[in-house]
Order: C-alpha cells, then sequence, then structure tokens
C-alpha cells in the first residue's frame, strides 16, 4: 500500500515534468538516419528482435532496436528511464506500465498468442485415456473442468491409467507455470483457472477472489519454486528436462516448429479455456510509438512475427497461410478454444498475492 | 525448542558467511581469482561472477570470446555464496553478470532476485549418481530401472557407500540434497516442512552412506580416488560422466536439474547488458551448443543440437524445487545438524613466539567467529603448541545445549598465548594419537594453521614414516594445512598430499575466510 502510494506520489510529483520532456521530444524533428529505439520486452519476444531479418526489415525503416528482457510484471519494478518502449507479453501490466508512464492510448496491439500446454507423447496419451483430453494428431484440447477437478484432488500421475508405462510420469498431476508474480503466462494461467473454477465468471472483486483462493492456491503451491520467464519454461522441456505438463505460448512452439526444428515428440494442447498474452506496446517515447505502430502495420514485419509463431491481430489468414505444413501441431483456427477474460490487473495482483502466499 | 536454537544458528552462520564472503573481496583467496586482477570495470569485457563448477567452460569462453569480440573475466565462488553476496548488494559495481549452476536457491531469496535481470539458461545437467560398475552388478541393478528409495535400500544393508559435496558451500551437494529428500520422504509434489520431518529417519540411514564430504567436486574425486574402497559419487551427471570408471543412473522417480542460468544485474548499464545479451545468444547458436555437450558433458538447451554421446537421451520427471526459503534452510539444517554424519577435527595451532601480537589476535578473531558456523554434535579439539604441544581441549556441541560447548571453545581461544619454537610434526603425530583408531561414523579431520617452518621435535621424515604405520580409517584421516605468515607453502603442500588433504592459503586472503573454506571439507 505504501509502495503504490508513494508511486502515485511520485507520478503526481513527477507528471508535469515527464509530460514536458516526452512532449519536448515528440517535436523533435525526426531525421532520417537510424534511430536507435531502446526497449524492455517480455523473453518470448526475444528472439523475434534477435532475428536478423527482422533487424533488417527494422534497419530498412530506420530503427535499430535494441532490447533486453524482463517479466511482464516484473517490468513495474524497473527504473525505465532512457527507454523508448515497453513490451509486456499483455494487456493487465501493460496499463499498468501506461498510467505510471502516461503513455498516449490506445496503446498499439501488433499480435496475440493464446497460452497452450506442450507435453510429451506419453503424457498426452495418459491425459486423453483419462479423459482430461482429446487429441488429433500432434494437436489436442485439455478439458480444463476436469483438470482442475483432478488438481482439486490432489490427483497423483501414478493414479491414472496408462501412466506406469512411463517411468517419468509419477508425482501430483500439475501444470508447470511461470511465478504468476513475476510473468505473465503464470498469471493468465490463475485468469484462466479461476475463470473456469468458478463457473465461468471472471474474477471482479475480494469476494470473487476468495472463492477460488484454495485452489489456485494449490494450483501454484505444488510447484515449488517456479521458473521466473516462459522463455526459460520451454527451454528445459526442449532440453529434456522438466515437468511433463508446461504452460507456453503457442508462439513459442510455432516458431521453433517455423524453424523446421526437431521437437521430437511433442504435443500441444490447447485448454478449452484459456488466455491470450496480448502483445502490447507501451510507448515511452515518441520513437516508441512510432515502433509499435509500425510493428502492428508494416506487412514485412507482420510476417516476421508471424514466422515467429505470433498471430498478427486480425491476422487470422496470415497465420493459418503460414502454417499449413504444421497444422498436426497447431490449431489454425482457435474455434472451441473459449476466451476467458482477464481481470483487472488489481485483482490479478491480489489473486495472485493470495495463491502464492 | 532446538529446532529454534538451529535456526537461529543458521541465521549467525549464514551472517557469518556474509562476513567471510566479504572479506574474500577485500582480499582474495587464489581460489577465488587470480592475484593481481582488479575489480574495475574494462570496456568490452564482462565481469561474471560465476558458481565454481563452471571453471570447466573455459575452452566455450576463449571460443565465445573469439565470435563476439568480448572478453570474460570469471571470479568462481559457490553458488550459495554467490547468492548471499547478492542478497547483501555486494555485487554491484563489482560484477556485470551472474552464471550460477541453477537461481532455484536465488529466486528463494527476494533481495538477491532483485539483483538480476534476464536470466537465460545455457545448458543443463540433473544429479545422478556414478557406481562402481562391479558393485551394479553385486546389487543386481538395472541402472535404468534404480529409484532413490532402491539406494537408500542399498546403503541401508551396508552394501553401498558413496561420497557427496557438501550442500552448504556446492549447488551439486544441494541439489542432491534436494533430490534425495525429495526422493525418500515420497512426496508428489514441492517438498514442505512436514514431508522433510516425515522423511527424517530414512535420510539418517541414508546418510550414514555417506564416507566423504567435501567442499568442491574436485577434491570431492581426488578423494575419492585415494580412498578407493567408496563405491559411488553423488553429483551432477556432467561431473560423473567425465569419468570413465563410473557407471551413470538418473534414479527413475526424478531429480533436480541444474539449467545454468546467465543472468545480467540489474544495476550494470545498457552498454554492459548489450555485451551479456551478445554473449548469451552466442552461447546458445548450435556449433557453441554442441562445443559445449561435447567438452563439457552438460545437455544443450537447443532441440537441434543432440546430447553428447554416453548421454542418455530417456526422460525423467524433475523434482520440484523447494518453494520457500524456510524449506529449502530448513533442509540445510536438518543435514548440517541432524542428518549427516557429525565431524570430529583437531586444530592444531601455532601459538609459537613468532605469533606474538598482530599474528595471534587475527587467529583468536577468526577462531572466535567461527564458532557461529560448528555444527550440533560437533567434536572440536583445540591443540596449540609451540616447542611441543601445549594443552588437548575437547569441545562437543550438544544438540539440547551448543552455548556450553561454544563458549568452551570461545574461552579456550581467548587463553591462548604465544611461545616458544615451532614443533609442527611433532603436534600432528599428537593429533593423529590423539584421534585414536578414527571410527567411520564421523567426518574426521586435521587443520593445521601454522605460520612457520618446523624448527622443533620431529622431522619430516620421521612424520612420513609415522604416517606410513598407520593403519585403517586412522590412515585416511585428512590434513588441511593454512599458508599463514612465514609458513613453507612447499612443507605444507607436502603434508597436504601425503596425507591426502588440501592446502588453503590465508596469505593472498584472510584466516577467517580459510577456516570458512575450509568447513565444507569437515
Amino acid at each position: 500500500m505504501r509502495r503504490i502510494a508513494g508511486i502515485v506520489l511520485a507520478v503526481l510529483l513527477l507528471g508535469g515534468v515527464v509530460a514536458a520532456v516526452v512532449a519536448g521530444r515528440e517535436e523533435q524533428d525526426t531525421s532520417t538516419a537510424t534511430k536507435t529505439v531502446r526497449g524492455v520486452i517480455g523473453s518470448e519476444k526475444a528472439e523475434f528482435f534477435a532475428d536478423p531479418e527482422v533487424v533488417k526489415a527494422l534497419a530498412a525503416k530506420g530503427y535499430t532496436v535494441k532490447t533486453e528482457t524482463s517479466g511482464s510484471w516484473a517490468m513495474e519494478g524497473l527504473d525505465l528511464k532512457g527507454y523508448d518502449f515497453a513490451f509486456p507479453s499483455s494487456q493487465a501490466p501493460a496499463e499498468e506500465l501506461a498510467a505510471k508512464y502516461r503513455a498516449r492510448k490506445p496503446l498499439p496491439r501488433p499480435f496475440y498468442s493464446p497460452l497452450v500446454v506442450v507435453a510429451h507423447r506419453g503424457a498426452a496419451e495418459v491425459l486423453r485415456q483419462n479423459g482430461l483430453a482429446e487429441l488429433k494428431g500432434s494437436s489436442g484440447t485439455l478439458d480444463m473442468g476436469a483438470y482442475l477437478k483432478a488438481a482439486e484432488d490432489d490427483r497423483t500421475w501414478q493414479q491414472l491409467k496408462g501412466a506406469a508405462k512411463y517411468g517419468e510420469l509419477t508425482g501430483t498431476l500439475y501444470i508447470a507455470t511461470t511465478d504468476p508474480a513475476a510473468s505473465n503466462s503464470g498469471a493468465l494461467y490463475l485468469a484462466a483457472a479461476s475463470y473456469v473454477a468458478d463457473g465461468g465468471r471472471v474474477a471482479s472483486d475480494t469476494a470473487a477472489v476468495e472463492r477460488t483462493a484454495p485452489l489456485m492456491r494449490k494450483l501454484i503451491q505444488v510447484q515449488g519454486a517456479q521458473q521466473p520467464s516462459s522463455d526459460a519454461a520451454f527451454r528445459d522441456f526442449v532440453s529434456g528436462a522438466g515437468n511433463p505438463l508446461v504452460l507456453v505460448y503457442e508462439s513459442q512452439v510455432a516458431a521453433l516448429l517455423a524453424q523446421g526444428q526437431e521437437v521430437g515428440d511433442l504435443v500441444v494442447l490447447y485448454p478449452d479455456t484459456t488466455a491470450n498474452s496480448d502483445h502490447t506496446v507501451v510507448p515511452l517515447t515518441k520513437e516508441g510509438r512510432a515502433l509499435g505502430e509500425l510493428l502492428s502495420e508494416d506487412p514485412a514485419l507482420r510476417k516476421l512475427a508471424v514466422r515467429h509463431g505470433f498471430r498478427p491481430q486480425g491476422g487470422g489468414t496470415e497465420f493459418a497461410a503460414a502454417t499449413t505444413g504444421r497444422t498436426t501441431y497447431l490449431k489454425q483456427q482457435l474455434t472451441g478454444v473459449r476466451q476467458a477474460p482477464v481481470p483487472t490487473s488489481e485483482v490479478l495482483h491480489e489473486m495472485t498475492r493470495r495463491a502464492r502466499g | 525448542m532446538r529446532r529454534t536454537t538451529s535456526t537461529g544458528r543458521r541465521t549467525t552462520a549464514l551472517v557469518g558467511a556474509l562476513a567471510a564472503a566479504a572479506a574474500l573481496l577485500t582480499a582474495c583467496t587464489p581460489e577465488e581469482r587470480t592475484p593481481g586482477e582488479s575489480h574495475e570495470p574494462v570496456p568490452g569485457t564482462l565481469r561474471v561472477l560465476a558458481s565454481s563448477e563452471l571453471a570447466d567452460m573455459t575452452p566455450v569462453w576463449q571460443r565465445v570470446e573469439k565470435d563476439t569480440g568480448i572478453r570474460i573475466r570469471p571470479t568462481y565462488m559457490g553458488t550459495l555464496d554467490a547468492v548471499a553476496l547478492l542478497a547483501g548488494g555486494r555485487a554491484k559495481g563489482r560484477y556485470d553478470a551472474v552464471w550460477l549452476s541453477s537461481n532455484d536457491y536465488l529466486r528463494l531469496r527476494p533481495e538477491a532476485a532483485r539483483q538480476i535481470v534476464s536470466e537465460t539458461p545455457v545448458m543443463s545437467s540433473p544429479v545422478a549418481i556414478g557406481v562402481k560398475p562391479d558393485t551394479v552388478r553385486k546389487l543386481g541393478w538395472k541402472p535404468e530401472d534404480v529409484t532413490w528409495p532402491d539406494i537408500h535400500e542399498a546403503v541401508a544393508d551396508g552394501r553401498l557407500t558413496y561420497g557427496m559435496t557438501d550442500p552448504s558451500r556446492s549447488n551439486s551437494g544441494f541439489s542432491t540434497l534436494v533430490s534425495v529428500a525429495s526422493g525418500l520422504s515420497g512426496a508428489q509434489s514441492a517438498l514442505t516442512d512436514a514431508d522433510v520431518r516425515k522423511a527424517t529417519p530414512k535420510l539418517k540411514e541414508f546418510f550414514e552412506g555417506q564416507q566423504l564430504t567435501s567442499g568442491s567436486s574436485g577434491w570431492l574425486a581426488e578423494a575419492y580416488d585415494r580412498r578407493g574402497d567408496i563405491d559411488a559419487l553423488l553429483n551432477y551427471e556432467s561431473v560423473l560422466q567425465g569419468r570413465k570408471d563410473l557407471t551413470v543412473i538418473r534414479p527413475r522417480d526424478g531429480v533436480v536439474t541444474a539449467d545454468y542460468p546467465l543472468s545480467s544485474l540489474a544495476s550494470t548499464s545498457k552498454e554492459v547488458r548489450d555485451d551479456v545479451r551478445r554473449f548469451t545468444d552466442a552461447l546458445r547458436t548450435p556449433a557453441v551448443q554442441r562445443l559445449i555437450t561435447e567438452r563439457t558433458l552438460r545437455r544443450p538447451v537447443v532441440a537441434s543440437v543432440p546430447p553428447a554421446t554416453g548421454l542418455d537421451p530417456g526422460r525423467r520427471r524433475e523434482l520440484p524445487f523447494p518453494g520457500s526459503r524456510s524449506v529449502a534452510d530448513g533442509l540445510l539444517d536438518a543435514y548440517d545438524n541432524e542428518l549427516r554424519r557429525p565431524s570430529r577435527t583437531v586444530y592444531v595451532l601455532d601459538t609459537s613466539g613468532s605469533m606474538e601480537g598482530g599474528r595471534l589476535d587475527r587467529l583468536k578473531t577468526a577462531l572466535t567467529a567461527l564458532t557461529s558456523d560448528f555444527r550440533d554434535r560437533e567434536e572440536v579439539t583445540l591443540m596449540p603448541f609451540g616447542s611441543d604441544v601445549k594443552s588437548v581441549r575437547t569441545h562437543v556441541v550438544r544438540p539440547g545445549d551448543p552455548e556450553t560447548g561454544l563458549d568452551g571453545i570461545r574461552e579456550d581461544t581467548r587463553a591462548l598465548s604465544a611461545s616458544g619454537d615451532t614443533a609442527i610434526y611433532t603436534s600432528l603425530e599428537k593429533a593423529y594419537e590423539h584421534l585414536g583408531a578414527a571410527e567411520r561414523d564421523t567426518f574426521t579431520s586435521i587443520v593445521l594453521m601454522t605460520d612457520g617452518e618446523n624448527t622443533e621435535g620431529a622431522s619430516p621424515e620421521e612424520f612420513e614414516d609415522f604416517h606410513d604405520g598407520l593403519t585403517g580409517a586412522q590412515r585416511d584421516v585428512p590434513v588441511f594445512p593454512i599458508l599463514f605468515g612465514d609458513s613453507d607453502r612447499a612443507e605444507l603442500e607436502h603434508i597436504a598430499d601425503l596425507t591426502g588433504g588440501r592446502l588453503f592459503d590465508a596469505r593472498q586472503g584472510s584466516l577467517d575466510g580459510a577456516f570458512e573454506e575450509i568447513r565444507g571439507y569437515q
């Protein structure tokens, strides 16, 4: 509370000055030389910005972009002075940052990606046999209601039919996520899970948070230490370490497939109720805003975003066209996948705090 | 009641470790970094605070230096010490990046976690047990089917002994401890305090099989080779796979994996962080990932690069790492004070005339500081010497009442006074005699602190003859000499080699730091 009051006070005190500086910068003449734009981004976009073709496409438009990664929620704790933009993976932290740094609305949202669960063939097969998932090829749908029921009952893999065949399938059945206090995908997981657990209602107040708190706590506590970013979690999964079920962004899987990389017996499970990460640019300077708009509108950059697994806003066909050869893993259209609305950041923070506490 | 006492002591020990880490920073030991180098920033050079075991990455770093033009200046330190340093805010301005075996423990300490940004895993290696093929045969094990309860059973039946590193000082030891505790508690999800309590009897039996402890993986391997009668080593797969004489088993019911994340420090400039990012990207290129897995036998984190030949591609469950500091520290505490064999140590302390003044004061300060680090059940003997052994005083840190023993040590330390010549070998012989036919149920060792050369009593040759005459467990008692003042490196190194100990240098660093570091070997 004191910290929030402090931030509010600081914003009030500095607001005038910051606004003046931003306004001043916005009036500066844009030169034709390459401008260096600095941003803090969610880790899942690191490879996009590091891609030489993206670097080239940006340079063609006069930009050199330098990025650093941070958990989306952790960005709030960073000093963003000297940066041109922040690029968290979801709207809620973006709104917080926009308020803190007085960024002008609307915020550019170049692309999005649904949360999915990756599993190896054996684990997916066991879920199917036990009515927790449906499979078609290397893609499938995870029944969130059934999964949450199993979590509530402390179901272990050993209790599931067919698990004995796989040595690594022991211990409590759970989806490994990132730390919801630091990283977006973990927080969105709670948003989707609480929505399902509360009968399709999005939490809007303390009473709603209260209702699902014991289950949310269970989902987080069983995991022990959590990865701070979805990139690390996915890396571990790919390298064969880590959990049987890991929550990642669809974009991470799609990007790997697009590179033609060997994914072994990976299966992509789309939760029947999931949350989208809306990759949202928070412009801190004029250059930051221009970059956000460029990412949204430039056809070459949109195409590159698809190659990195993202779905461009309003670009269903672009994504479908690019993933034709990979439909065994990916659902081109998200039919049958319900979008859980995400609570306000205040409610989500409260939910996270109770879940970790 | 006793939980309160030991937790309180752990806090003090941590404070002690912090103080020691601070001392190491101001005056570093050679283990920490090569002398003559400073912590001053140099453009284009990254000052990396790295886990000790990453020393084997030198060829990889050289390759990446060539690829990127970025120079690396590593400072090696135990992972838990590095976390303490970060938590104390002491990395700021001294380092540009942090590269630990794992950030799991770091994340349990928010004040340390706040210091880093952009963590990127670079490679991975799970905890494993390397067992002599002959023992595997005798136990009738099929390596791919072995579980932690199987290992426990073999130990409890007296059919398996092993060595492992000290969990308080080495990340491999800590990860092993978490793996064993999870595996034996039957915990289905992240360990809780209740799981640890439930598993205590089994864990006690398990750790009765531990015949060797060490502050570093390197010395553990040396001691293992020297002893020859130990069946197995617990360590990271990469360390064990590097030896050709062990069957490497990743228990089927799960392991803890180190994923070596490279992280920037939050306090660094954007330019430095750009360099860290470029360096990280270079480490994750397929060519460098291949080099990593072939040279260090760790596993690549890029799907297109297969693990080096010999690394079993089969999957293992990842055991959840404790999610709270109280569980992690509680486990360390239980290990130190209840689960492991207690240590039994004779401190052979030079209090000859030349120690008069500053040196004696430093010895007293260092010993007094060390008392906060002694564990429950530990037996400590102080044996000050000059022309001969001056006194032999033994104290035991009793679990119900640790302060009495610790007060005794502090009191005897205060009473030390400098006089006489330097009878190193005669005093060592008396230390061995004091320990008698050392038993296998303690970690027994001798610490020798001297500031000069041998001038009195038995000669080096006589001591060698004496040592040759030792038998059984007594012969395995190592001497850890500390180089201090005007002592002779060659002489002390010879004692370490002869007895299977290790030399510690308090001339480059501090006496506190040397005593503290030896704790990992006791």
